[in-house]
């Protein structure tokens, strides 16, 4: 007991430097955003006096007003809610399947079809935004979300099948061996055991996929054209060259972007962690 | 003993033809997914990189002249020394706080668990956005922390005329984005030390610095650079940031490699050199993982 005291406890100089960096540490964490949280609930008049006030004088919701139905946020956050819905649906659908055959089969030429799939995390975005472009224009697929549904979903599968391998592997094989005596085929075993018993995997993937969709600009930038049917990143990139500068609007939508995610963190905190680290890989 | 080692045979008899092409119909949507879309648009990108492009469609062969236009056109290779020190500077300030963070945290602390969800709270945060708060809270007018500096007589350049400034600034803005993914996954490598051995040094006589060196840093050390390899890959094929804050100016001081090719594609229209850039990413990204790789392969077997 002893022992355990002294190792967790350092000398003070130590302890004063460890606080030290905390508290810078936080100063740089949350600065931005509590300065741009300050900004969205000020007064036009304030924003622009000078000197700053960190915190406002007088509370305002009309910048989140503004931000909601001037520049469509509503109709970027419903067109972000379908495409996670549907990326949901395909790239989980399709990576659990491959990653049970990962994790349970052994076959000719396995290592080289994974191998091949996880090469594609290595693809940067911005080498394939041209090509992708073209191929959209040219299946008719450009400035519909489909396009997005399709490229997010490909993007996130070789990953979703390394995370949710490991979430199969550590569910044992003899429960499926027992259904499997109980006359079930190889899928209807998958679908009946090892499905339900893989939702923190799933789970996990979600955190991933939602993340993705919610937070990427760049494809949702090229392969969208029209207002309608914008995502929430690139909506607010929009709002920024196209309505002109309003800081008080445009800080509202940048928190009203990051809040979702926020209240989504406070429930799940043990999957965001294990499907953000997962996707840390693909940028 | 022999009954469980034989059931399984008996339950799994020599599959047919469609139990053995089982595991390939599993494996198949995820296969045509990935080769439709991350494979051929990447072997397109590779051929129209050799053509010159009529806007969507490809001209005539250029052989590498798409790739010399990239290197060397419009004010030179520039872009190579920005993406440098973009990675670089990046590196150079997440990788040391996100590390001394983790051990910090990894401690028994008053208030260990909301400070660990305070610290994350930028990895939640898109590039766009935080690219956008930053910007904000550097505006050279209305920004409280330049202003205080002004106020206490310091000379604070400008991020939209000062080069420097703005590189400062987008690297700042980059770390502030990349220092969580190090804090969490090196403070998950912290706990799987063991107490027990780190109490036998202690009692062997090891200081403080003595039992990180020796016991902790080495059990770290390979997550660290992972670290390393992850923070500086998100860097080097960053876009949002330098676009949203800088626009890759002024006078082309914050254009990286990966601002480039999205310029040349989304603003100038010409296809066919941004592909080539986009291969020239491409390869460096993968030569800088093969590498990444090897290196950690040997410190695993020496």
């Amino acid at each position: 007991m002893n022992a355990y005291r002294r190792l967790g406890a350092p000398s003070l100089p130590l302890r004063a430097a460890q606080w030290l960096l905390l508290a810078v540490a936080l100063a740089f964490a949350l600065g931005p955003i509590l300065w741009g949280l300050s900004t969205s609930l000020k007064t036009p008049e304030e924003i622009n006096a000078l000197p700053p006030t960190w915190i406002p004088h007088e509370i305002t919701f009309a910048n989140y007003a503004e931000a909601v139905f001037s520049a469509r946020f509503l109709r970027h956050v419903l067109n972000t809610v379908l495409v996670v819905a549907a990326c949901l649906a395909i790239s989980l659908w399709v990576s659990a399947h491959a990653a049970y055959a990962a994790a349970r089969f052994r076959f000719r030429g396995k290592n080289l079809i994974l191998i091949l799939m996880w090469t594609t995390i290595m693809i940067p975005g911005v080498a394939v935004i041209v090509p992708l472009y073209l191929a959209s224009v040219w299946t008719g697929l450009y400035d519909t979300l489909w396009a997005l549904i399709l490229v997010y979903s490909a993007w996130l599968v070789p990953t979703l099948i390394w995370l949710l391998r490991g979430f199969v592997s550590g569910i044992p094989v003899e429960l499926e061996e027992a259904a499997r005596i109980d006359g079930c085929s190889r899928l209807s075993a998958f679908y009946r055991i090892t499905l339900p018993l893989l939702r923190p995997g799933l789970l996990a993937g979600s955190v991933l996929v939602f993340t993705l969709v919610w937070n990427e600009f760049l494809i949702g930038y090229s392969l969208v054209l029209s207002n309608e049917s914008r995502l929430v990143q690139v909506g607010i990139y929009f709002f920024i060259t196209e309505v002109g500068i309003k800081w008080g609007p445009l800080t509202a939508a940048a928190i009203g972007a990051i809040l979702p995610i926020l209240i989504a963190y406070a429930f799940l905190q043990r999957a965001f962690i294990q499907g953000l680290s997962a996707g840390a890989v693909k940028g | 003993m022999v009954l469980t080692i034989s059931a399984p045979l008996r339950l799994a008899p020599r599959p047919r033809v469609e139990g053995r092409l089982q595991p390939y119909l599993f494996l198949l949507p995820a296969l045509v997914l990935v080769a439709l879309i991350s494979f051929l648009p990447l072997a397109f990108a590779v051929l129209q990189s050799f053509f010159r492009s009529e806007y969507l469609n490809l001209g005539r062969f250029v052989g590498t002249e798409n790739y010399l236009d990239f290197l060397y056109g419009r004010g030179g290779a520039g872009f190579l020394w920005n993406s440098l020190v973009y990675c670089a500077g990046t590196v150079a300030v997440a990788l040391p706080l996100g590390f001394l963070l983790a051990l910090v945290l990894n401690q028994d602390l008053p208030f260990r668990g909301p400070l660990r969800t305070l610290l994350i709270l930028p990895w939640l945060v898109s590039n766009l956005v935080g690219a956008l708060l930053w910007g904000w809270l550097g505006n050279p007018q209305y920004s409280p922390v330049i202003h205080s500096l002004r106020q206490l007589g310091l000379a604070v350049p400008d991020m939209v005329t000062d080069k420097h400034a703005a590189m400062t600034a987008v690297v700042l803005c980059n770390a502030w984005a990349s220092y969580p993914l190090v804090m969490v996954l090196v403070l998950a490598a912290l706990q799987t030390v063991p107490r027990e051995l780190l109490e036998s040094a202690e009692i062997d006589g090891a200081s403080g610095w003595q039992r990180f060196r020796f016991v902790t840093f080495p059990m770290v050390s390979n997550t660290t650079l992972v670290c390393l390899v992850l923070t500086t890959l998100h860097a080097f094929k960053n876009v949002e940031i330098i676009l949203l804050m800088t626009g890759g100016g002024p006078v082309g001081g914050t254009e990286t490699m990966a601002i480039r090719v999205f310029q040349e594609g989304f603003q100038f229209f010409r296809m066919g050199v941004a592909s080539s850039g986009a291969i020239v990413v491409f390869l460096m990204n993968v030569l800088f993982t093969l590498a990444f790789i090897q290196v950690l392969r040997t410190e695993g077997g020496a």
